[in-house]
């Protein structure tokens, strides 16, 4: 073989190309990638679901690429045909919207040997819900005395300048606007009731956070003293010693699904699925549920206990009489408007 | 006649030498550019009909035009804040001996080497309820209950232009380090008193200076996501969290490149303003 300078150039440019940009030269073998959320869930997954899936399928290669559901959908529909994720995670709005745009296959559920032992709100034949997470009213003991019970005490006169709530960017945010329209006469297709009430609880409001996050400062801070709040969100404040409690309003807590889907076109199919299986095993959902992490299981075979059982439900069947499920279709169709509106009109 | 051609400029070089980052440039940033340009010219989400749909729905809309007018107002207040407070840091730089000087700008470029978000909770941390400078105040007598800092507009200003401050800063100890100090003494020696030896002879010297330093405090200060959303909370909507609410919670992209361009062309418009004002300034200077 003749080596000229050129052939010489050429192999030193591909080779360093390959380098540079390793996805040029494994486009299939890849390993599975799994976008979980950031934070918590990014913990609670490496330590939790990576291993037992791990020990199930002999050490098969796998990546968590955290990011934010929207960025997930981003992600898959800049390159749908050969996309650099596996599995998603979704929040019930963007699972919809993951949906409707054709970026998921549905879960072969006739293969899923756990699928029927689901609860069954959480069996999604999109893709099925392995956790749920839980809105209820988050409070600071030391400054509030007797625990709220309902979320119309927010509208309590003793909170003035004391309530914080988030804009609607979060599913947070919308799902508790839908819950006090409907604790109003409103429904999923009807937030008028909401926006009503939202302006009379202006002289409480003491903030608008722009992120359930956000809200967690605020607390930590003595800025507000009660809210709504995210059920594991206010359990690692506790365990970093803030002040908080969490307590089911008597409506009903709002609970989310958080579904986990196959992408459509995904080189890993078989891995994908050997992965949400083991979301969805009894052993991964209860350790999941027992500190430090606390996410509420959707394995009907699993026991609840310890602060789940404390405070949420002691059982499914609890569970499904003291949690209010929305309807995300409806609130899809008008959330752009909505979230126009509270841009508008929600000043203080 | 000196033997380089009188037409070549001394501050002209060959262009040959910005050839690779004009290309990373042209790839990396045009290209994406024109996409998006491409993007915002279409009616509905699917990018499938043509036509000026976003631009005219954000034009004749009083609400999006407000959070453009309130974006840009942001800027021009922080720049105000940085230029008032910056000035003076840059001008006792010049006059203090070395030892003071290593000091100086250890402490301008300390911000610069923790990232901004650690900078902003720090101020959540000075303007809470029971912030520094709440406690302060309520320990000194002279507020009953704490008064309300995070969330406001005067909070993001505060914030924002001390994040910003850098920017500011380092560009005007430059311009005021390249004044020749002999100036000064000249000045004095020709009657003129301290006051009027600043305003005739330092600031005009300085403005160079201070225009790239407006520029870029300003561009800093409008498209500083983090910080304006953290201390201004979710109801002070500026241009970035609305882009990233059309782009990301509500996937309308065609909208939230509109809006990307009439932010880029309104910021290219304010930035033109300080360059038009930095060429008439060198003018002045060299008169």
């Amino acid at each position: 073989m003749i080596m000229n300078r050129r052939s010489l150039m050429t192999t030193a440019l591909t080779l360093g190309a390959m380098k540079a940009f390793p996805g040029l030269s494994y486009a299939q073998a890849r390993p599975l990638v799994f976008a979980t959320f950031t934070g918590s869930w990014e913990e609670a997954h490496k330590a939790v679901l990576v291993p037992a899936f791990r020990k199930a399928n002999a050490d098969a290669a796998m990546v968590l690429d955290p990011m934010l559901s929207v960025d997930q959908i981003a992600k898959v529909n800049a390159a749908k045909a050969n996309p650099p994720i596996d599995v998603m995670l979704h929040d019930p709005g963007p699972a919809l919207v993951a949906i409707g745009q054709d970026l998921v296959e549905p879960y072969p559920v006739e293969k899923s040997a756990y699928y029927k032992d689901l609860i069954a709100e959480a069996q999604e034949p999109m893709g099925p819900a392995p956790f749920f997470q839980v809105v209820g009213l988050t409070y600071n003991p030391e400054a509030v005395k007797t625990p709220p019970t309902s979320w119309a005490d927010l509208w309590k006169p003793e909170f003035k300048g004391r309530v914080g709530i988030t804009n609607l960017n979060s599913t947070l945010g919308t799902g508790w606007l839908v819950e006090i329209a409907k604790m109003r006469g409103g429904s999923e297709a009807n937030v008028d009731p909401g926006f009503k009430a939202i302006e009379e609880l202006k002289p409480n409001l003491a903030a608008v956070a722009a992120n359930p996050g956000a809200l967690a400062t605020l607390f930590q801070q003595g800025q507000i003293d009660i809210s709504p709040g995210n059920f594991n969100a206010i359990q690692i404040l506790k365990a970093r010693g803030v002040p908080v409690e969490f307590v089911a309003p008597k409506e009903g807590a709002i609970a989310f699904k958080t579904t986990i889907h196959i992408v459509k076109n995904s080189p890993n199919r078989e891995l994908a699925f050997k992965l949400i299986e083991a979301s969805l095993t009894p052993e991964v959902q209860t350790t999941l549920m027992n500190p430090p992490y606390l996410i509420v299981p959707t394995n009907s075979k699993v026991t609840m206990g310890g602060e789940i059982a404390r405070v949420l439900a002691k059982d499914t069947a609890e569970l499904k009489q003291k949690f209010v499920f929305q309807d995300w279709k409806k609130i899809n169709e008008q959330r752009s408007a909505w979230i126009e509106r509270f841009n508008r009109e929600i000043k203080i | 006649m000196g033997a380089a051609p009188a037409s070549r400029d001394v501050t002209s070089y060959r262009m040959g030498l910005a050839a690779p980052l004009a290309l990373f440039f042209l790839v990396f940033f045009v290209a994406p550019l024109l996409q998006l340009l491409w993007l915002s010219l279409h009616n509905d989400t699917a990018a499938v009909h043509w036509g000026l749909g976003q631009y005219l729905q954000f034009l004749t809309d009083p609400f999006s035009l407000s959070v453009l007018g309130s974006t840009l107002l942001l800027g021009a207040e922080v720049t105000a804040v940085c230029l008032v407070l910056g000035f003076p840091i840059a001008w006792f730089y010049q006059r203090v001996g070395p030892r003071l000087q290593t000091i100086i700008i250890l402490i301008v470029l300390l911000p610069l080497l923790t990232s901004v978000v650690v900078r902003t909770f720090a101020w959540i941390v000075i303007l809470g309820r029971q912030g520094i400078i709440n406690a302060t105040l309520q320990s000194l007598g002279i507020i009953d209950t704490p008064i309300k800092l995070l969330y406001t507009q005067f909070g993001v200003v505060i914030a924002l232009a001390q994040v910003q401050m850098p920017l500011m800063t380092l560009p005007l100890i430059t311009a005021l380090g390249r004044i020749d100090s002999n100036l000064d003494d000249a000045s004095c020696s020709l009657g003129a008193g301290s006051w009027r030896t600043f305003f005739k002879i330092v600031l005009p010297l300085s403005l160079p200076g201070v225009i790239a330093g407006c520029t870029l405090t300003y561009a800093a200060a409008i498209t500083a996501f983090i910080t304006q959303s953290l201390i201004g909370g979710g109801q002070m909507l500026f241009m970035p969290m609305y882009l990233y609410q059309q782009a990301s919670t509500l996937q309308n992209w065609p909208f939230a490149s509109a809006i990307s361009i009439i932010f880029l062309l309104a910021v290219l418009a304010v930035v033109s303003v300080f360059t038009t004002l930095g060429r008439l300034s060198r003018g002045y200077g060299g008169a």
